[in-house]
Formats: C-alpha cells, sequence, structure tokens
C-alpha cells in the first residue's frame, strides 16, 4: 500500500517536473523573457526537448529503481517511508539544476542574439479586464470553515465520550499509530489547525483577487485568456483542496470520536481517495492553465513589445518587485503562483498561518 | 478601453495615464457615471507604484474630470456648460495658447490650424457615434 501511494507520487511527479516547459507561457522560456517573435527559435524549442527528456529520463530510472529496490528488497515500513520522502526531494533538485543549465543557456542566448533591445517596451492593462475575472468569491471559502466549526462544537459535546488516548498519526495499515493524552485542547487541536489552512486558503484566495492581471501589449487576448483561466482554476483547486482536507480531517475527527466508526477498510482508502482526487485536480488544472489562450495567434505589432522584466526576476525563479502592489504573481517557471518577495504582506500570509500550525503542534 | 504607457518615455507615466483616460472619456469608451478602478488593482494590473496611479487620478479631479468619493471609487463626471469665465475655459485657452503658438512659430497658417483642430475634434467625436 505504502509503496503504491509513494510510486504515484514520484510518477506523477516526473511527468509534470519534464512537461513544464511546455505549460509556462510561451514568452518566458526558462525564466527568461523572449520577445514574442522569437518565441519559435529552433534553439529554444531544442532547449525545452532536452530538459524534458533530462528529467524525464532521470526520473523514470529513479522510478523504477524505487520500484524494484520496494518490490525485491521488500525494506522495513519505516525504511521505505523514510526513502520514498528522499525522492522526491531528489527529483525536485535534479529538475531544478537542469532548470539552472537552461536558464543560463537562454539567457545567454538572449543577450547574444540581441533579442529585444530595438523593441519599444510598453505596458498595458484593460480597464474592462476585471468585470471579466472568474475567481470564487470570498464567502465560498466559509463554508468549510462552518463544518469545521461543526465538528469542533460536535467534539466538545461529545467529550466525555472520548478515548483518553487521542490519534494523532495513522499508518499506512489505516490504524493510529501515535497518541497524546486527552485534554481539552488535544481534543480539538487536528480541526484548529484545519481552520487555520482554511483561513489561509481563504487569505490567498483575497490577496490573489487583489493581485495584478498582467496582459501582454504583444499578445492581449492570449495573456487575458490566460490571466483569467489561471485565476479562476487557482480559485477552484485551492477550494477544492479546502474541501478535501476539511473531509478528511472530520472523517478522522469522527473516528477518534466514535471508535470503529468506520470499517478497517474504509480507514485505508479514504487518504487513498483523498491523494488521487488531489492528483487529479492537480493535473486538470496545470493542463488548463498550461493550455489556455496557447490556440490565439499574435497580434502583429510592430517594433513594440512587453517591458522586460528580467531584473525583477532573480534566477528566474525570484520575483522583487518594489513598484508592483501584487502580492501574488504568475510563477515563470511551473503553473500557479509565486509571491513578490519585495511585499512583506505576502510573507505573513503564507509563513504565518504556517509558522502558527508548527508551534502549534510542536507545543500541545 | 485599453490602456498603454511606455515606462522609458520622457513623459511621466501619471501623465500618460492621465491623457490616455481622457482620450478614453472624449471617444465614448469611458462614459460618464462609470468607475475608474481602484488605485490599488489598477497599479496591480499596470505593474506600477500606487503613487503614480493615485497621482493620476488626483491630476484628473483637479481638472474636474473626475470625482474621488469614498468607497465607491473615482466616479467619471457629466460634462458641464463651461462659461467663458470658468478656470477650465482659462485652463484650455492657456493651453491651446502654447501648442497654437508653437505651430505658428513652425510656419502653420491659421486655415491650418483651424482644419488641425477640427478634424481632431471630427476623429474624437466621430467613433462615438459609432459606439
Amino acid at each position: 500500500m505504502t509503496l503504491t501511494i509513494f510510486a504515484i507520487i514520484i510518477l506523477f511527479l516526473a511527468v509534470m517536473e519534464a512537461a513544464i516547459p511546455y505549460l509556462v507561457k510561451r514568452t518566458v522560456v526558462f525564466g527568461v523573457s523572449i520577445p514574442e517573435e522569437h518565441t519559435k527559435a529552433p534553439e529554444l524549442r531544442d532547449y525545452k526537448k532536452r530538459y524534458a527528456l533530462i528529467v524525464f529520463a532521470f526520473s523514470m530510472v529513479i522510478f523504477i529503481s524505487f520500484l524494484l529496490w520496494g518490490l525485491l528488497a521488500s525494506p522495513a515500513e519505516e525504511q521505505l517511508v523514510l526513502v520514498s520522502a528522499a525522492i522526491p526531494i531528489a527529483m525536485i533538485l535534479l529538475s531544478l539544476a537542469c532548470y539552472v543549465y537552461f536558464h543560463a543557456k537562454t539567457t545567454q542566448l538572449k543577450r547574444q542574439n540581441r533579442w529585444g533591445e530595438n523593441l519599444k517596451q510598453v505596458k498595458v492593462t484593460d480597464l474592462s479586464v476585471r468585470s471579466q475575472d472568474e475567481m470564487l468569491p470570498w464567502y465560498m471559502y466559509l463554508f468549510p470553515m462552518i463544518i469545521t466549526l461543526g465538528v469542533i462544537g460536535y467534539t466538545v459535546l461529545q467529550y466525555p465520550n472520548l478515548p483518553e488516548q487521542i490519534p494523532t498519526h495513522w499508518g499506512p495499515n489505516g490504524l493510529p499509530d501515535a497518541f497524546t493524552a486527552k485534554n481539552p485542547i488535544s481534543v480539538i487541536s487536528a480541526p484548529l489547525i484545519l481552520l487555520v489552512m482554511q483561513v489561509m486558503f481563504l487569505g490567498i484566495n483575497e490577496t490573489t483577487k487583489r493581485s495584478g492581471i498582467k496582459l501582454s501589449a504583444t499578445s492581449t487576448e492570449a495573456s487575458r485568456i490566460r490571466q483569467l483561466t489561471l485565476r479562476k482554476y487557482t480559485s477552484w483547486f485551492m477550494f477544492l483542496i479546502s474541501l478535501l482536507l476539511t473531509m478528511l480531517f472530520s472523517f478522522l475527527q469522527l473516528s477518534t470520536i466514535h471508535e470503529g466508526l468506520f470499517g478497517e477498510g474504509t480507514m485505508l482508502i479514504a487518504p487513498f481517495i483523498f491523494l488521487l482526487v488531489i492528483f487529479g485536480g492537480a493535473i486538470v488544472y496545470a493542463v488548463k492553465v498550461g493550455r489556455a489562450g496557447e490556440k490565439i495567434g499574435t497580434e502583429p505589432l510592430g517594433g513594440i513589445g512587453d517591458v522586460d522584466e528580467d531584473q525583477h526576476w532573480k534566477g528566474g525563479l525570484f520575483y522583487f518587485n518594489k513598484n508592483d502592489p501584487s502580492i501574488f504573481v504568475e510563477k515563470r517557471f511551473g503553473v500557479g503562483w509565486t509571491l513578490n518577495l519585495a511585499n512583506p504582506k505576502g510573507y505573513f500570509i503564507v509563513l504565518g498561518p504556517l509558522a502558527f500550525i508548527l508551534l502549534f503542534t510542536y507545543f500541545i | 478601453m485599453i490602456i498603454q504607457i511606455e515606462p522609458q518615455s520622457d513623459i511621466p507615466i501619471y501623465m500618460q495615464l492621465t491623457n490616455q483616460i481622457i482620450e478614453g472619456i472624449a471617444r465614448g469608451s469611458l462614459c460618464q457615471g462609470d468607475s475608474l478602478p481602484s488605485v490599488r488593482v489598477f497599479a496591480a494590473d499596470l505593474g506600477v507604484n500606487m503613487h503614480t496611479v493615485n497621482k493620476s487620478y488626483h491630476e484628473l479631479e483637479k481638472r474636474g474630470i473626475i470625482r474621488i468619493v469614498p468607497k465607491s471609487g473615482a466616479v467619471i463626471q457629466s460634462p458641464v456648460e463651461i462659461e467663458k469665465k470658468s478656470p477650465h475655459y482659462e485652463r484650455i485657452q492657456q493651453e491651446m495658447k502654447t501648442v497654437i503658438a508653437e505651430a505658428i512659430v513652425l510656419g502653420f497658417k491659421s486655415e491650418q490650424i483651424d482644419e488641425l483642430v477640427a478634424s481632431v475634434t471630427k476623429e474624437l467625436k466621430g467613433k462615438r457615434k459609432l459606439k
């Protein structure tokens, strides 16, 4: 069971990492902005292909060795978990190394060919684009919170019936394998953590909504579709995660309150379904966003190009722009968002809840 | 309506914004009673400093083109009867004087200036009827 779960995670990661160059905006290649008319350059096509092949081949080698090791050597459960946790990290580092190499190559190519140096740099926006924004309204995120509050309320009512040992961790066999002593805080710590996460999702949704809808001067329509799709699906996907987490936490909480309410089979399969739905959602999200607006051609506009923002992107990965009030901006390499690191509010929204959860679990 | 600015131009960004919004209203792309986006949203979408947008909005308010209402934002005003002694009349007169003076110095004839004023007015207002 553990092997299957981790095998799925690793395979998923391998495919996603290899596909990234084809899912990002066509005007940003390995974190370097490329003027529209050069995006089809054969060198760039070659870089993307090489990146995808290298990452995929190496990932497959790792994946197959992992499977063989897991099946033939039948390692101890703990050992398996440890190795399974290390492999995704190794794979991310591998693709990062590949990225760094091709980022340097692309930067060099752009400089050598003086791409974009003769273009008049402009910024555009559409005053009506905001009315087309389809992100979920904030109150949708209250719905899972109400469920959480209900679960907390129910736990308080059922306090006398709760076992003396509160499970804090469930093993791969679906049975709890770590416990903490019962007290008024420990019994509701799990739904409290859930509530903090739900508040964080709400916060991210609202700050994303207030962040800029960035249009491209040379492909206004395509960039509009991509940005609106990214925003819409991000808020849906985040809502889905919030909902699934609520279901999983409520399920575990109920199984603690009423021991044996769910059969062993359900306990085993529930986290598995949770994982599959999240991965399925992530794939749909990446493909929907990755292909949004790609079919739309470019408007032939002589002599102008988008403002070259490479100077604000350290290594093509980290965005620092003091003048941009956006807290979240579209990632350059990958599908999704990244923080404007020059804006202190972003650190608070992302790190605040995480710090709270870590401190809470550490001290309780 | 598309707003396009050139950060490297000699004209400051806030002036570019002001001019384009005025032109948008003249052409009818923006209507009286419409609200402009909030300063934060506009600045985020364009990726410029909020002070820049704020400065542009205050410039527009000073010229009587928009009114900044707390909560509802920047609302485009309806045109009023312009009397000869109103400050707006004097300001436009002054600005036109600068431009016409330059045209005269460069050798424009009176008819050419009249023709230019008429054609620019027609260009701005002509598209309006189509909308």
